[in-house]
This record gives C-alpha cells, sequence and structure tokens, in this order.
C-alpha cells in the first residue's frame, strides 16, 4: 500500500475565516492518527488580500511543508489565479462557481462546489462558510460524516454550543452536496494509530514557550511584534498559571533591560521578538554578555530588512545575531530545527544561559514559529534542568571580600543575588575587575575579555547541536542551520532513492561554531554546499570566515519556507551537470 | 515605625550576623569606591541623603537594590553599599522594574540624571508610572549633560539664559541658545498618573532625606525631583539657593490639578517649590497581580504537564 502523502491548500481573501478551515483540518487529522505539517502564508494586513493555509497530511512524521499541491480550494479568483499553477497533474481544484471562472485549459480535475451560494440559501449564516468548506474537504478525503462530525464538536466550533447544531448542520450540507453531485476522488484517509494524549499539536511559538515553562522561565517581558507576538501571547495565559510575571513593555529595549533586571535577581527570563525588535535589543545585549547575566532572547526571523515582509520567512538575521553588538560582546547563538524542536532548544536556551551566565539567542523564523506539527509529548521527568552557579549558602564572605568575577579555571564565577546572598555587588556595563569594581587597566579589559569569550567556548561540547545525516561516502554534502533541516533531510531521503549519496550536516548551535564537525564534513566531502533562506548566504559566509573553507551555496529568498523539492531539484542539478 | 517597616521589606532571610547588627548607620551604606564625581557636585548631597534614608530603615543592603543608567549620577549605585545595577544609557526604569517584578520584596531605587531619565530615556517614564510598582526614582537635575562636559539637557532652560551661566554650552548652542522648549518633569510625571510626587534640592540635606525616606514608604510608584547643581559646567547655586521655596501653607498633596498648577506655574514665576506636591495610594502592580494569580491557579499551581493538556 502507498503511504499516505497528501498536500491541501485552501485560499480566500485575508479575513475570511480560511486559516481557521486550515487549523481544524490539521487538529482532527492529527487527532485522528495522521502526522500533520501546515504552513500559512499571509498579507500584513488585518483585512484584505490574499491569503492560504496548507496542511501537508501523512502517516509518517512530515518533515516539509509538500511540493505540489493535491487538492486545492480556492474561494475566489485572485486565488484561483495565485495557486492554480501549483495543482499536480493529478491533483484537483475545488473552486465556488459563483466567485470564479476556471481556465478550460487547465489539464487537471477542476470541481465547482458553490460554497458561497450553498452558506447563503441553505444554511443561512454566513459564518457557517468555513465549516461548509470543512466539510467538503473531509467529504472528498473519503471522511465518514460521522467522524467529520465528531472532529466539529470536537473543534474550535464546538466549543459554543449555541452553534455547534448551525455548524453540523453546514457539515452535512457539505456532504449532501459532495454525494448528491457523485463527487469522488477515490481517498479514504483514515486514521492509522491510536494517540490518546501521547502526542501533542502544537505551533513552533507554542512548543517553544512551554520548553521556556518547563526549563523555569517565570519572567517575560516582551513587545508586540510579528510574528513572535504568539509567544508573548500564550504565556500572557501560561505564566501566571505558574506563578511566573508576563509584562508587555513600552518598547523592546525595555523588554531586554527589565529581563536583565529580573534575572540579576536569580529569575529565568526570556523575551521574544523578530528582526526589528532584535536590532534595538542590540546594545543591552551587549549589557548582558558584559555584566555575566542570563537571558534567553528569541528571534523569530521575518523577511527583512527594516520592516520587510512581517509574515514571510528568512533566515537572514543571523549576522545579527551572532555579530550585533559594540565591542566584543559574545553570545551563544542557537537555532531550532522543527516544532518538537521549540521546545527541546528552548530548555536547552535556558540551560545555556544559566550555565554559561550569558544571553543566549535563539532563532526561530516566521515559518517554523507558526506551523502546526505533531510531536510527542515531553517527559518532563527526563528534562535535564540547569541551573547558575551560586555562592554557597552558607558562606559568610561579606561583600567587600567577595569576587563575583572570580577567575576560575572554567570562567565561571559564581553570583550572588538580592535577597538571598549577602554578597551584594554593583554590576556594571563598564569594564571591572573580579570584585565588580570600575576598572579600565589594559590588565582588566584583557582579563575579563577573555572570561568572557573563554567561559562559552566550551558549549559547543555540548552535546546534540550538530548532527550529520546521510551517505557516508557523499559526493554531495549539504549544510543546514535550524528549520531546513527537514526539507533538506527529505530531499536527501529522495535523492538517495534515485541513487545519489548525499550527506547534510545540520547545525543547532552557531555560536560558538562546532568547528571540528564542520571542518570533519567539509574535508571529507568534494563538494559541499550550504542551504539557507537568504540572499548572501550568511551562514556560508561565517563558515568561510571562520574555516577558510571553499563552499557553495544554495539560497532562496522568496519569503517561503524551502520546499523539498527545491532541494532535491538542487542536488540533482548540481551532481548531474556540475 | 521605621524599625517595622524594615522587618517588613527583610521579611526573606535574615543571618546570624545580619543579626548583630542591631542599628545600621549612615556609614553601613557607604561602599569602599570613593565618589568620582567633581567636588561640589549636587550628587553627594543625594547620595548622603539617600544613605540616611536607607540608614533611618535599617534596610539589609541585601535587600536593596539601585539601578541607574548612565551618566555623573548614574555613577551613583558603586558609591553604596547595596546591591546595584548600572545599565546601558536611558534604561534604569524598566531594568528596575524587572528586579522589581521579579522579587517584590526587595527595596528598588532607580536614580539617574535629567538626560538618562527624560532624553534617552523618557519614553520609559510614563510606563514606570502605568505600572506603579514599589520603586522609588530619584531623577537628579542638574540641567546639563555633565558626563559628556556641558551640552544641552531636556531641562535646560530655553534660549540665551543657560548660556551665560556655562563654560560649554556655547560650544553646543553659539549663535541664539538652546532652541529646544525646556521640559517640565514635575508636570510630566502628575499628568502621566504618578501616585508620589516630590521636589526636593541637594543642597537642603535633610529635607532631601526626608523626601527619599518618604518615597521609599510609599507603596507605589515614587518620584523624587532632585535638583542637583553641576558646579563645573552649569553652576546653579546661587539662584538655586534663591529660588527654592517651600511649599505653599496648607498644601493638599491630594490634589493633583493643584500639583499640576503649581509645577506650570513655576516656569513663569523663576521659582522651585520644595516638598511633596502630590500623594495617593494606588493599587500597586504586585498588588494587582496577586489577583491574576487568584484567578489563574486560585490555591495551587499548575504544572507543565496541565499547560501542555491543550494541545493534545
Amino acid at each position: 500500500m502507498d503511504s499516505l502523502d497528501l498536500t491541501i491548500r485552501i485560499a480566500g481573501e485575508n479575513g475570511e475565516g480560511v486559516l481557521t478551515v486550515g487549523d481544524v483540518l490539521a487538529e482532527a487529522l492529527a487527532r485522528s492518527g495522521l502526522y500533520i505539517y501546515t504552513f500559512k502564508n499571509l498579507p500584513a494586513e488585518i483585512k484584505g488580500g490574499a491569503s492560504m493555509t496548507q496542511v501537508r497530511v501523512q502517516d509518517t512524521p512530515v518533515r516539509s511543508p509538500g511540493d505540489a499541491l493535491d487538492i486545492l480550494m480556492v474561494w475566489n479568483q485572485e486565488n484561483y489565479d495565485i495557486h492554480v499553477g501549483e495543482v499536480k497533474p493529478s491533483g484537483v481544484v475545488i473552486f465556488d462557481p459563483d466567485e470564479c471562472k476556471p481556465d478550460e485549459n487547465l489539464e487537471v480535475l477542476q470541481i465547482a462546489v458553490p460554497l458561497q451560494d450553498i452558506t447563503k440559501t441553505i444554511i443561512k449564516t454566513m459564518k457557517s462558510k468555513n465549516v461548509l468548506a470543512f466539510g467538503v474537504l473531509t467529504a472528498c478525503l473519503g471522511i465518514p460524516c460521522e467522524s467529520a462530525e465528531q472532529m466539529v464538536a470536537e473543534s474550535r466550533w464546538g466549543r459554543r454550543k449555541e452553534f455547534l447544531e448551525s455548524n453540523i448542520n453546514a457539515l452535512k450540507q457539505a456532504y449532501i452536496y459532495v454525494a448528491e453531485n457523485d463527487i469522488d476522488l477515490g481517498l479514504r484517509v483514515k486514521a492509522t494509530r491510536e494517540v490518546g494524549d501521547s502526542q501533542l499539536i502544537m505551533t513552533g511559538n507554542e512548543a517553544l514557550c512551554m520548553g521556556a515553562l518547563a526549563a523555569g522561565c517565570r519572567y517575560y517581558a516582551g513587545y508586540p511584534i510579528t510574528p513572535a507576538s504568539d509567544v508573548m501571547e500564550t504565556l500572557a495565559k501560561a505564566m501566571p498559571k505558574v506563578g511566573g510575571v508576563l509584562m508587555q513593555t513600552e518598547d523592546e529595549i525595555a523588554a531586554i533591560t527589565a529581563v536583565i533586571g529580573a534575572s540579576f535577581t536569580g529569575a529565568k527570563v526570556m523575551t521574544a521578538t523578530a528582526g526589528p525588535g532584535l536590532s534595538l535589543m542590540v546594545e543591552a545585549l551587549g549589557l548582558a554578555t558584559m555584566e555575566e547575566i542570563p537571558i534567553v532572547v528569541v528571534d523569530v526571523q521575518r523577511g527583512g530588512p527594516s520592516t520587510g515582509m512581517p509574515t514571510k520567512t528568512e533566515q537572514s538575521d543571523l549576522n545579527l545575531a551572532i555579530y550585533g553588538a559594540h565591542g566584543e560582546a559574545p553570545r551563544i547563538v542557537i537555532a531550532a530545527t522543527n516544532t518538537e524542536d521549540c521546545f527541546y532548544t528552548a530548555v536547552k536556551a535556558f540551560n545555556l544561559a544559566e550555565k554559561y551566565q550569558t544571553p543566549v539567542i535563539l532563532l526561530s523564523d516566521q515559518h517554523l514559529s507558526q506551523r502546526a506539527q505533531v510531536m510527542a509529548r515531553p517527559d518532563l521527568k527526563q528534562i535535564e534542568i540547569v541551573d547558575r552557579k551560586y555562592p554557597d549558602s552558607n558562606d559568610v564572605t561579606a561583600a567587600q571580600q567577595f569576587n563575583r568575577y572570580e577567575m576560575t579555571e572554567d570562567h565561571i564565577s559564581p553570583m550572588p543575588v538580592p535577597g538571598r546572598h549577602r554578597q551584594h555587588y554593583v554590576a556594571t556595563g563598564l569594564e571591572h575587575d573580579e570584585h565588580a569594581h570600575i576598572d579600565y587597566s589594559p590588565e582588566a579589559h584583557i582579563r575579563m575579555t577573555e572570561k568572557r569569550s573563554l567561559k562559552i567556548e566550551s558549549a559547543v561540547n555540548e552535546p546534540g547541536f550538530v548532527q550529520r545525516y546521510g551517505a557516508e561516502d557523499a559526493q554531495l554534502g549539504l549544510i543546514g542551520w535550524g528549520s531546513s533541516e527537514g526539507p533538506i533531510l527529505e530531499a536527501l531521503d529522495r535523492t538517495r532513492a534515485k541513487g545519489y549519496k548525499v550527506a547534510a550536516l545540520i547545525f543547532k548551535m552557531i555560536y560558538p561554531l562546532p568547528e571540528k564537525e564542520a571542518r570533519n564534513f567539509i574535508d571529507t566531502i568534494p563538494m559541499v554546499s550550504v542551504v539557507e533562506l537568504n540572499a548572501s548566504g550568511q551562514f556560508a559566509n561565517y563558515l568561510r570566515g571562520r574555516l577558510s573553507a571553499s563552499l557553495e551555496q544554495f539560497n532562496i529568498i522568496t519569503g517561503l519556507p524551502f520546499k523539498a523539492g527545491d532541494i532535491e531539484d538542487y542536488i540533482e542539478g548540481v551532481l548531474q551537470y556540475g | 515605625m521605621a524599625e517595622v517597616r524594615a522587618a517588613k521589606k527583610n521579611n526573606t532571610e535574615i543571618t546570624e550576623q545580619d543579626e548583630k547588627i542591631v542599628k545600621r548607620s549612615l556609614k553601613d551604606y557607604r561602599s569602599e569606591v570613593k565618589p568620582t564625581w567633581c567636588p561640589g557636585c549636587g550628587d553627594f548631597g543625594v547620595l548622603s541623603a539617600l544613605q540616611r534614608s536607607l540608614a533611618e530603615r535599617n534596610l539589609n543592603p541585601k535587600d536593596v537594590v539601585i539601578v541607574s543608567g548612565i551618566g555623573c549620577s548614574g555613577r551613583l549605585p558603586e558609591f553604596v553599599n547595596a546591591y546595584g545595577l548600572h545599565v546601558v544609557h536611558g534604561r534604569a526604569l524598566p531594568a528596575a522594574q524587572g528586579v522589581k517584578a521579579a522579587n517584590p520584596e526587595l527595596t528598588v531605587i532607580a536614580v539617574g540624571g535629567d538626560g538618562d531619565g527624560f532624553a534617552i530615556g523618557g519614553g520609559h517614564v510614563p510606563h514606570a508610572v502605568r505600572r506603579n510598582q514599589d520603586i522609588t526614582y530619584i531623577v537628579m537635575d542638574n540641567q546639563v549633560y555633565g558626563l559628556t562636559k556641558g551640552q544641552p539637557s531636556p531641562s535646560t532652560p530655553s534660549g540665551m539664559e543657560a548660556l551665560q551661566r556655562s563654560i560649554s554650552m556655547p560650544k553646543m548652542a553659539p549663535y541664539e541658545g538652546v532652541l529646544e522648549g525646556q521640559l517640565n518633569f514635575l508636570a510630566m510625571v502628575l499628568v502621566y498618573g504618578c501616585s508620589f510626587v516630590a521636589r526636593t534640592f541637594s543642597s537642603q540635606a535633610s529635607d532631601m532625606a526626608r523626601l527619599i525616606g518618604e518615597g521609599l514608604d510609599h507603596n507605589g510608584f515614587s518620584f523624587i525631583h532632585a535638583m542637583s547643581p553641576c558646579p563645573t559646567f552649569y553652576n546653579t547655586y546661587d539662584p538655586w539657593k534663591e529660588s527654592f521655596v517651600p511649599l505653599p501653607d496648607g498644601w493638599d498633596i491630594s490634589d493633583r490639578i493643584k500639583a499640576i498648577d503649581l509645577a506650570m506655574e513655576e516656569v513663569t514665576d523663576g521659582v522651585f517649590h520644595s516638598g511633596l506636591f502630590f500623594q495617593d495610594q494606588y493599587r500597586t502592580y504586585t498588588e494587582k497581580l496577586q489577583d491574576v494569580y487568584d484567578k489563574a491557579y486560585g490555591n495551587e499551581q499548575a504544572t507543565i504537564d496541565m499547560l501542555m493538556n491543550q494541545y493534545s
């Protein structure tokens, strides 16, 4: 039996409800035991403009958004015109005949379903149009009406009982229409496993929030910015439930200095932002480095520069994350690869910040942050939580004799915190000595610059931040970081099936750079290319600078995530034509 | 009264050695770092007034955090025997708010100058006021940028007036003096809705210590406008000695509108009133958070597993 792999796209006017259809469909399929991966592409405006949501469903974990479409449902002409070219030859277009005029030369199956008309004349509540659309899709997928009814009842449409009846009616009308018009795509999508509550369906941002809370984050300050706002919104609800504090500040500068203040008292802290906000935080990032205060800064990257493309995805804040500083201000930079990894990488971000007493930038991106995926429920008992090095609570050393920035073997010094430790000190952004006293002498600056930089160098030895995949004797090696992992690995599998020998090296730690692994990969593979969603090849240039290596690069700047097919084509192109 | 408050503020943990110190004096709040200010700087007066008010309340240095930004006055935490957090220019208030939010038991004092507080950091003041956390904010106003050697600040008088008293300011405003108007900090924070607004002068030491102390005792955000001359770049000692007057007899500290009026009239009258302009008791951020917790979890906090249930 062929394995299930369907890519379904719903497109309409932004604000009309297409996104909800996609969300409910994805959740319903995931709850029934299938694996899903969503992808939304919308304008930055609240109402108006073309907007689409896509659900890829498989019976094994999904790694990328899907290439060509199996099912496209469009609600109007504009969206028909935009998306119809992406339908597979074997695919189907479902369109509203009152809203669009189909292209008669198109050689794919096109099915007219008058969504607007049925809603207006039969259902008579315009709000139920999205339930109708959902029903048409589940009917086309071969899901029995009773199962779909249950899906609706368990979804957000079933939450308010007074609307449930009309929503179920809308769903039934879809099944009636599909039956009366003999629409049958031959699909019989059904569950393959029992999931219960052993799995979670989360977006990257939601998983990241849960990871942060699991790691002990109890103070968050942030400023609204797409696509990071839902980190703040998720925590606004969750943080008080665990006794933490969430503060919406007046800007990103206030956000980062407030988290520095909170961490100064020993709290585990986080702020999340996107490129424009990270730009504003740069000065205070240096402060956290200088004062050796642990903070976690999440950057959900979007298309830049300037306001750029707030709702589109890109991996183009890498330079800012690594180098954005005046003076020598090293910090740890890590990147998450998928939704599940957002959870675990968030935990690691806190552990690294606490252990190394340094800012940690966690890079996500719009696509990773807002897509939903299925993940196994984390076993919290298995998660290691690291706390910072504090003075011994029995230590009676007077403040005057205590060295906050004591030189130690691992360059990490015990950090007293107010209220708890009597060894009070003044943390300052000015250069200082071991005792935290201001000191501009060459000796102090040399010692302290080395301390701040050397202490985080050993973070490269932390496990799980770089992983090699694919052929041992590869002809071509691909290097990726963060969220391009999924499509790279899928492309690896597809090209292996075609006989190509390709390997991949995926970095989750960017700074400090796991140099040994990078060098070994580059030195043993004839040709290595860095695959990333930016124009200049920011990671490629970083690697070239650090390793003096000769590297190819493959970049896309469409504002859209990589498709596995993009990378598959690249691999084939390189290996066939050189 | 002071002891009661001190005990309340210190209800974290009191070590054996702490208890041995029955009563702290001003010198217990002096750090081993000698102030780096110019001789005659008004900030000396503010420093000792602050140390005095800390001593009067017998606060344990381990429970006190003084937060500052950049500028001459931003160095103050270095000179106090307590925790200090010296951050970037203009951001003392957000940092102080983070400190207080993460540990409401601490006594949190933010300090800084007129430039730090109302130029680069001016956007933070209304929001610190809105949150009404129990933080005391002391603005040492010398109407000049001292640390960068004498440029005009947001509180420098407009026009040619200031130039005659400054050797440095003509460098920045050689033709027509300061073109920008002068900000009225007191009126601003009153309009923002601040729950405690006072003005004091560094040369009136006991008055200043008393007002700072009242600010520390006030449960909410307290704003202390501490006029503190810069003898090096903008010496206002002589005129300020003349223009400082007490608040009118029978001043009603509960009338915000009158306080705003008075603060506005000062500019035309050429005077500074010294004393507590306004005080009222509003619910603090910490108190409101308690309500949030009551609603969010009631008696027992959620576990992370419980939080994750909504995603299954």
